[in-house]
């Protein structure tokens, strides 16, 4: 199940991972964001080489003259961390995750052909890799939810066991697991896309069972040892979609949480797959507001023939939203919402890069002769962010939480974590923990107590958030 | 990096404490391999070749060139204590962490966090330490530069040597990116395992060897089957060996037993084992020549290095012919006379055969283990376990470990509980164990080949580690004698029977307690029983044989270990205050055969008997039950008591011990109705694993 660790994983995970020894102790500031590290295998690309030849010893010739902003000093501290790797791997090996860099012709051919160069460029898991292979029914939906709705996300499981769909959800407390349970219980398979503590989750008696039947597979692509993280959570939605077939939304709070987020991000921008809501039982203005998004009412199949038919014909395509009139079909969403989601579209757009690390020729997506992003440089939305952007940078000099950055602007938490996201992503905005705030890089004069704190090995303290 | 000779030359003279002195052959080579990262390298040298000097200067190099601090795993520990002061002379600044030291890990670590360790030394244990991960290594793997690794024999599944935490070192130098310096060393490695480390290391791995024969060593082997034969012979040849050296026992029993006989008989010696007090003291003895010998288990270990050691004896045969050169080896490193000399006896084999079959757990403790791990969602603790599986603590720990250095590996071990993963455990484990148990059979084999040679000592032992097999030419000594006078040999024989073995109280009842008694946790000191005393160990050369038929064949113990016993209590043992009655351990099975033995006891002590304790029913045998919790249990009510103790200390009388959960409980009964101190007395104690 485990396979050895291909040079370039290596490299990977050297360069980006925070190869964690065990609870209560944390990563290393210095390591790349997807940002940079997307920005550095395009130029490995560019020169000829891939990440593995960064283990070969000149990192410093290798790394020259390109435009990846990725001091070789840095490179050489993150490539030196051999040993820590070794006993990383170890530790994973031991708890049955497997390990898999994009660069692996064996990582997912759904993540890679539907994120492209948003994939994660590592991936953990426990399970039987294959069954990401396979699609199925997304079910997404709130941590504290009554027990009407556990009951009706189990439901929803059972259904897709039944008709021999897998059910893909995000492994968290509430309905994910509830959908995932009426799955497993139903004797059918399950995709869970974890945020957090996969480590944990792997050895857990409540997943043994089926995990070792094969009927379950576990992802993650945050190192295994990290505990809950919010940034992680909304990030790993995308998987969740991009690993389904349809999705099908039990229940979402406007404007808030992961799900609404993850939810929206589908319908206006990345359109992976079909999004469903929620019909049958107690109303809920979140679903109401996604449908008016472009979500598609579920039809509520009880059958399995039904349920077949709706998971292989895709709704017709909605009609793309027209801003400027959308605010009376809309009159439950603030006008912020309205202006975030028009940003959002180009905000998270992934990097533009043309290549990533040195992806199988099978594998690997065409390369992007002329960028095409979603919207053009100038739009209303692209002048918008570019705003937003240098406001947020000089802000952001000295280090703010997101509550703190979103009472200044003014707008809500929910599209601040956004913006501030997509500045983490191109590696402007650094994200530092404990509590968690962001600093601006560039502009940083004075290096901050976290950055300190890496460059010179001192122990960081903290207190452990242990299980037991 | 850039190799320069000079600055490594300066090294190594202050290192030596000697400014005219030279690299020896191969050891500026391998410095320079590995300065340069030429890829891994494996040096085989012999023990004194001079290792140390090869990892100490190449890692002073890479740090003096920006490079960061090495980290050394090495199983014996014995290595530093006399070569951490070369190590401080050159400047470089080596620490350990092992489970001697613990006292120290908290200022290492600290001083691991402020980057002021160049050479971190750890014991494969540490690898796969939780605690250790996350206190000391979260913070030093990532600058890592030099991995080296001593011993590396026991990474091949097919070394002679079975560390089980080598597994993990195996597949942490397989795991290892290309850009880490990886140096493995070792006196020791056949053809198969150094193919077994190129398939672990890759086939970029770089071989360099040594010359294996030892001219100044002169072997032989002297056959005398009983103990009490090898006890007169120590005792008669000892003036004649030349200097101090080491005389190895398999046990830590033996180890005392020689030490206790010899010091008897007017020889400066003492015993080393791994839980000694000391060892420092007893190593710088040694070192010193302040003793003759040091009587030493294994724990005296490779990497001991006293140049000018004179002999090196075997009280019995070592299990493999690797691991006897190794041990033999250490004499006459830098004298040009040694003796090698291997006493073989009547037990080697039944010790040997021991540790073979208790290095792997059987296929129904594995299973019994991974059945009870399977059904608790939390895990479950040692404690636990044995709550819930009738095997010896030792060997659930046993068990646990080898489950959990596995990969993928169907148990974690976490925050102390041992958690089942999803992974089974896959045939190779017990083709491995299999594999490794005919290994040892065909070593034992080849150690009683040798054991019977006349002559081509070191022939032999060249061939068996795949060296130049061509005449050797050892150093010009005499043979030693092989007999022993009868006036020794008859000291021995009465020292034998003399010898009796401590049977230490138990002071905690067993996990869960004991519910029908009403107790758990701590025993009160009111209710503890006093130290106790056995004759001899089950089956051994004093009083065992005696005991044994007596038992088993004639239902009835002979007079003589009646006058034995109690010659012990007022001789030797003299317990104070003195018992002043007499009582015994009560049984279903055979009602009369302890009572009349403590009669008998009573008369030859003077004293009264009193029969106090009695059995509620049969119950399954207490030598069935393999852990504490279980052998608590199934003694929980099984006595009470049926007459009141008489006042004063008492002595209680039982004829094998083995738990000791039958003296704690009757010790119990007896103390909480009033009795004085008890004083438990046996014929034979069996060296269980609790």
């Amino acid at each position: 199940m485990t396979h050895p660790l291909s040079d370039n994983a290596q490299a990977i995970l050297l360069l980006t991972a925070p190869l964690l020894l065990g609870p209560g102790v944390v990563g290393d500031a210095e390591l790349l964001s997807p940002g940079e590290y997307a920005r550095l295998a395009v130029h490995l690309r560019a020169v000829g080489a891939e990440p593995a030849s960064l283990l070969g010893g000149d990192v410093a010739g290798l790394l020259a003259g390109g435009e990846h902003g990725l001091d070789p000093a840095r490179a050489e501290r993150l490539l030196g961390r051999g040993v820590l790797l070794s006993q990383a791997v170890e530790r994973w090996a031991a708890r049955s995750i497997w390990v898999c860099s994009r660069a692996d012709a064996r990582y997912p051919r759904r993540l890679r052909a539907a994120l492209r160069h948003a994939a994660p460029p590592i991936l953990y898991g426990c399970g039987d890799a294959e069954l990401l292979e396979a699609g199925g029914l997304a079910v997404v939906g709130s941590r504290d939810v009554n027990e009407t709705l556990l009951k009706y996300a189990e439901d929803v499981g059972a259904l897709a066991a039944r008709s021999g769909v897998a059910l893909v959800s995000g492994g968290a407390r509430g309905v994910d697991q509830a959908g995932m349970r009426g799955a497993l219980l139903a004797d059918g398979r399950a995709v869970g896309v974890l945020a957090d503590s996969l480590g944990r989750v792997a050895v857990s008696a409540d997943t043994r069972a089926a995990l070792r039947d094969g009927r379950l597979v576990l992802v993650s692509p945050y190192d295994p040892t990290a505990g809950f993280n919010v940034g992680h959570a909304m990030q790993r939605n995308k998987l969740i979609y991009a690993l389904s077939d349809a999705a099908l939304v039990v229940n979402a709070e406007v404007g808030k949480g992961g799900t609404w987020a993850g939810a929206v991000e589908q319908v206006s921008r990345l359109r992976l797959v079909p999004v469903y809501c929620r019909t049958a039982g107690p109303p809920s203005e979140g679903l109401s507001a996604l449908m008016t998004l472009g979500a598609h009412p579920w039809p509520e199949p009880t059958d399995t023939d039904t349920f077949l038919m709706l998971m292989s014909a895709p709704p017709a395509e909605k009609p793309p939203l027209d801003l400027r009139s959308s605010a009376p079909l809309r009159p439950t969403l603030p006008a912020a919402m309205l202006l975030s989601e028009a940003i959002q579209g180009y905000a998270s757009a992934p990097v533009q890069v043309t290549d990533v690390d040195a992806e199988p020729a099978e594998a690997e997506p065409a390369p992007q002769q002329t960028p095409n992003p979603p919207q053009a440089p100038d739009s209303p939305a692209a002048q918008l962010f570019s705003g937003v952007r240098s406001l947020m940078l000089s802000l952001l000099t000295t280090p703010k939480t997101d509550a703190e950055l979103s009472g200044t602007l003014g707008v809500l938490p929910a599209q601040t974590k956004v913006w501030v996201q997509q500045l983490v992503e191109e590696g402007a905005v650094e994200r530092l923990t404990k509590p968690t705030r962001f600093v601006s890089r560039r502009a940083s004069l004075f290096p901050t107590h976290d950055e300190l704190g890496a460059s010179s090995s001192k122990p960081k303290k903290r207190t452990a958030s242990s299980r037991r | 990096m850039r190799f320069d000779p000079l600055r490594a030359l300066a090294l190594l003279r202050a290192g030596a404490s000697d400014p005219s002195v030279e690299f020896r052959e191969a050891q500026e080579e391998a410095i320079r391999h590995v300065v340069e990262g030429r890829g891994p390298l494996l040096v085989v040298q012999r023990t004194g070749w001079g290792k140390s000097f090869v990892y100490f200067i190449a890692t002073k190099l890479l740090r003096e060139g920006g490079a960061g601090p090495a980290l050394l795993v090495s199983p014996l520990l014995a290595l530093m204590r006399n070569q951490l002061e070369a190590a401080r002379r050159m400047g470089l600044r080596a620490e350990a962490i092992h489970s001697d030291n613990k006292g120290e890990w908290r200022e290492v670590i600290e001083r691991i966090h402020a980057d002021e360790v160049d050479l971190l030394l750890i014991s494969p244990e540490r690898l796969g330490n939780e605690q250790f991960n996350q206190e000391a290594l979260q913070h030093l793997a990532g600058r890592v530069s030099l991995v080296v690794i001593d011993e590396a024999h026991c990474v091949s599944d097919w070394g002679h040597d079975f560390r089980p935490h080598y597994r993990l070192i195996q597949r942490t130098l397989g795991a290892l990116p290309k850009n880490v310096r990886v140096l493995a060393t070792t006196a020791t490695a056949n053809h198969r395992v150094s193919e077994d480390l190129k398939s672990v290391l890759g086939a970029a791995l770089t071989v360099r060897r040594g010359p294996l024969g030892r001219p100044s060593l002169k072997l032989q082997t002297i056959g005398l089957r009983s103990q009490a034969e090898r006890l007169a012979w120590l005792a008669d040849r000892l003036v004649e060996l030349p200097g101090s050296g080491i005389i190895y026992t398999l046990t830590v029993r033996d180890a005392r037993l020689v030490a206790d006989w010899l010091s008897a008989q007017g020889h400066v010696v003492a015993a080393y084992f791994g839980e000694s007090e000391a060892r420092p003291a007893l190593e710088d003895a040694l070192l010193k020549n302040k003793v003759k010998a040091l009587i030493a288990t294994t724990a005296l270990g490779m990497g001991f290095d006293k140049p000018d050691l004179g002999f090196v004896v075997h009280f019995q045969a070592q299990g493999s012919p690797v691991a006897y050169y190794q041990q033999v080896g250490r004499a006459g490193r830098a004298v040009s006379h040694a003796y090698g000399v291997l006493l073989s006896g009547a037990e080697d084999d039944e010790i040997n055969d021991y540790f073979i079959r208790s290095a792997f757990p059987t296929p129904a403790e594995v299973e019994a283990v991974l059945d009870a791990l399977d059904v608790a969602p939390e895990g479950l603790t040692v404690n636990e376990l044995t709550l819930a599986v009738n095997i010896t603590r030792g060997r659930i720990e046993r068990t646990l470990l080898l489950l959990s250095l596995e990969s993928p590996a169907p148990i974690v071990q976490e925050g102390g509980r041992a958690i089942r993963t999803i992974a089974p455990l896959a045939q190779p484990f017990w083709e491995r164990a299999r594999r490794l148990t005919e290994l040892r059979r065909a070593e034992q084999q080849q150690m009683s080949d040798y054991a019977r040679l006349t002559s081509g000592h070191m022939e032999f032992l060249i061939a068996a580690l795949d060296g130049d097999p061509s005449p050797h030419q050892g150093p010009a000594l005499p043979e030693l004698l092989t007999s022993v006078s009868d006036a020794t040999l008859q000291a021995a024989l009465t020292f034998l029977q003399r010898t009796s073995v401590p049977i230490e109280p138990r002071r905690q009842w067993p996990a869960g307690g004991l519910p029908t008694m009403k107790v758990k946790g701590r025993i009160k000191a009111e209710h503890q029983a006093q130290p106790g005393r056995a004759l001899c160990v089950w089956g051994d050369a004093g009083w065992g044989a005696l005991v044994k038929r007596g038992k088993y064949r004639d239902g009835h113990f002979p007079d003589e270990l009646v006058k034995a016993a109690s010659r012990l209590v007022q001789e030797d043992w003299r317990p104070d205050p003195p018992p002043e009655w007499v009582t015994c351990v009560p049984s279903a099975r055979h009602p009369d055969l302890v009572p009349d033995l403590a009669r008998r006891i009573a008369a030859a002590l003077g004293l009264p008997f009193a029969l106090t304790l009695g059995a509620t029913g049969v119950r399954p045998e207490q030598k069935h039950q393999r852990n504490s919790a279980h052998q608590g249990k199934n003694l929980d009510g099984a006595f009470s008591l049926i007459a009141a103790p008489p006042p004063g200390p008492a002595l209680l009388i039982d004829d094998m011990v083995d738990s000791r959960w039958t003296l704690t409980v009757a010790a119990y009964l007896l103390r909480a109705a009033g009795a004085g101190d008890v004083y438990p007395l046996a014929l034979s104690v069996t060296l269980g694993e609790e």
